[in-house]
């Protein structure tokens, strides 16, 4: 199935209105019972917008009536013990959920104010400006060059064709300084400079998760989820990692989940803590999170106590 | 529930720290008692029991350290372990002006410096010490706001005290030179002891703060 095409995964009803949420079920969020802890208020400009987004993997209801706005510029951690919802989260952001059968998705999520849960999103589009970066680096086995340009030539971004027929100027130049400004702003181009040709699949894994940020890097994303990205890597890649994700916090939206707490109090701006039972527990500022949170429930969690 | 040793220690953490505060408080009024009844065995016992005080503090201070390095407090446990870590410094310096009590005793011989209430205000600052660390010990926010403003009655207690040691000196002046000179030595000693205490009970309210930013992360009391 394209993923052009309204996914039959997706149970929304369509609206043109790109303001208006695909489905809501009248009265349910009333009936609810959540902590009050979510209402949090930041500083900046809201990047992507959820509201009372439900997700079902057949009767498994695995994400409950979550509402929360993600600030653009920031790193937002979502934290949270196996089950609880938050990779579900997190795929929703892209519509990564479409592709899996079973998922139904209610609710709304606005991306820069527009909705992109309707009828007509263009998910690869949506996709390059949302993008992903998963638990296990998963390079092209290609080289370190192809990895980083398979993304722009597949959606055409480096056909300029005309311009640089005129300006005499080859497309592989314009290739190798996407290449370079990627690998360079996934602070690996140091460690690769001097072999953009030798597969990918032989770097370490910690070299091959920052290619997998460049590649990402490269198709020029907006937001850049992350879904564990360091759980597989040494102490010292994870640094690298960390310390990269905050440099990227500058230019781009990132959201991250991860089992590390610590990791979370480290290098995010916001935290979200969802709790088993797909709720979202307390949203808010990672120190306050982390110093005195609201929530008693998130205290015991944060603190060991939650068995 | 998972993290038992974790747990565990800080359990222990907040049983040493209360052990710590049982010493100081004892020598405490060791030393009261010996200015009271000028019984200078006594104050040679308080200073020389410094080291035993010190011995603890570092203890307890390595042990804060280890937690935050190895166990990564967050949360409640986060203010538990920084508000421990920063009472048992309020702890040392009052053994320290434990021991200076003590050695003003030493110091004094026949006294002809005025009366005054050293006694009370030793009580007071003691009274300070003690509900302060049972506040830390229950978690009780309202018992650390009122060794806040108890601490107003013992400033005020010393404010009368110097004021009243002050006026006495300036009388002995018109006396004979011998028994100015041997008042400027005991007003200089009365009004370091009213000094100490009163710094004693500055101790107890910030192990009150503390404790208040430990139980519900209010730093009202921290300034």
């Amino acid at each position: 199935m394209s993923e052009n095409q309204n996914p039959q995964t997706q149970t929304s009803t369509a609206t043109t209105d790109t303001d208006q949420p695909l489905t809501t079920t009248t009265g349910e969020t009333d009936e609810r019972t959540r902590d009050e802890w979510t209402d949090y208020e930041f500083r900046g400009e809201a990047k992507m917008t959820v509201d009372d987004l439900d997700v079902y993997y057949g009767d498994d209801h695995a994400l409950k009536g979550v509402s929360m706005e993600i600030p653009e510029r920031s790193v937002t951690a979502l934290i949270g013990p196996s089950g609880c919802g938050k990779s579900t989260y997190l795929r929703c952001l892209n519509r990564m959920n479409d592709r899996i059968k079973s998922a139904t998705i209610d609710g709304s999520v606005r991306f820069d104010g527009q909705e992109i849960y309707q009828d007509g999103v263009n998910l690869v589009e949506l996709r390059k400006r949302v993008g992903m970066v998963f638990q296990s680096p998963n390079p092209f086995p290609k080289s370190i060059r192809e990895n980083i340009a398979y993304g722009p030539k597949k959606h055409g971004d480096l056909d300029t064709g005309l311009l640089a027929r005129l300006l005499n100027r080859s497309d592989a130049e314009e290739r190798d300084r996407l290449v370079e400004r990627c690998l360079r702003d996934a602070a690996l181009w140091d460690e690769v400079s001097d072999r953009l040709d030798d597969n990918a699949l032989g770097l370490s894994g910690g070299q091959q998760q920052r290619l997998c940020i460049a590649r990402c890097l490269s198709v020029d994303p907006e937001i850049i989820l992350m879904d564990e990205p360091a759980s597989a890597l040494d102490p010292i890649a994870t640094a690298k990692i960390e310390d990269l994700i905050e440099d990227l916090a500058e230019e781009y939206t990132v959201v991250i989940v991860t089992h590390n707490m610590q990791q979370a109090a480290r290098i995010s701006d916001q935290t979200a803590v969802f709790l088993t039972g797909g709720e979202l527990v307390e949203y808010g500022d990672t120190d306050q999170v982390f110093e005195d949170p609201h929530s008693e429930r998130v205290e015991d969690y944060i603190t060991g106590k939650f068995g | 529930m998972p993290r038992e040793h974790y747990q565990d220690s800080l359990d222990e953490l907040r049983s040493d720290v209360l052990s710590m505060g049982d010493l100081v408080t004892e020598r405490l009024g060791d030393s009261l008692a010996a200015v009271e009844r000028r019984d200078e065995s006594l104050a040679r016992a308080v200073a020389d029991g410094d080291d035993e005080v010190n011995e603890t503090y570092l203890a307890l201070e390595d042990r804060c350290v280890d937690l935050f390095a190895l166990q990564q407090p967050v949360a409640g446990d986060l203010r538990f372990v920084t508000a421990s870590f920063k009472i048992i410094t309020d702890l040392e310096r009052i053994g320290d002006l434990a021991v200076n009590l003590a050695n003003y005793s030493l110091a004094a011989r026949e006294t002809v410096a005025p009366e005054v209430a050293i006694d009370a205000i030793g009580a007071a600052s003691r009274g300070l010490l003690e509900r302060s660390l049972a506040a830390y010990e229950t978690g009780d926010a309202a018992a650390c706001r009122a060794v806040a403003a108890g601490d107003d009655e013992v400033d005020a207690l010393c404010q009368r005290a110097s004021e009243s040691v002050t006026r006495e000196l300036i009388a002995g002046t018109d006396d004979d030179g011998w028994a100015a000179e041997r008042l400027l030595d005991d007003v200089s000693r009365v009004l370091l002891t009213v000094r100490d205490l009163e710094r004693i009970g500055d101790h107890a309210v910030n192990i009150a703060a503390r404790t208040l930013y430990m139980v519900e992360n209010d730093p009202e009391l921290l300034y």
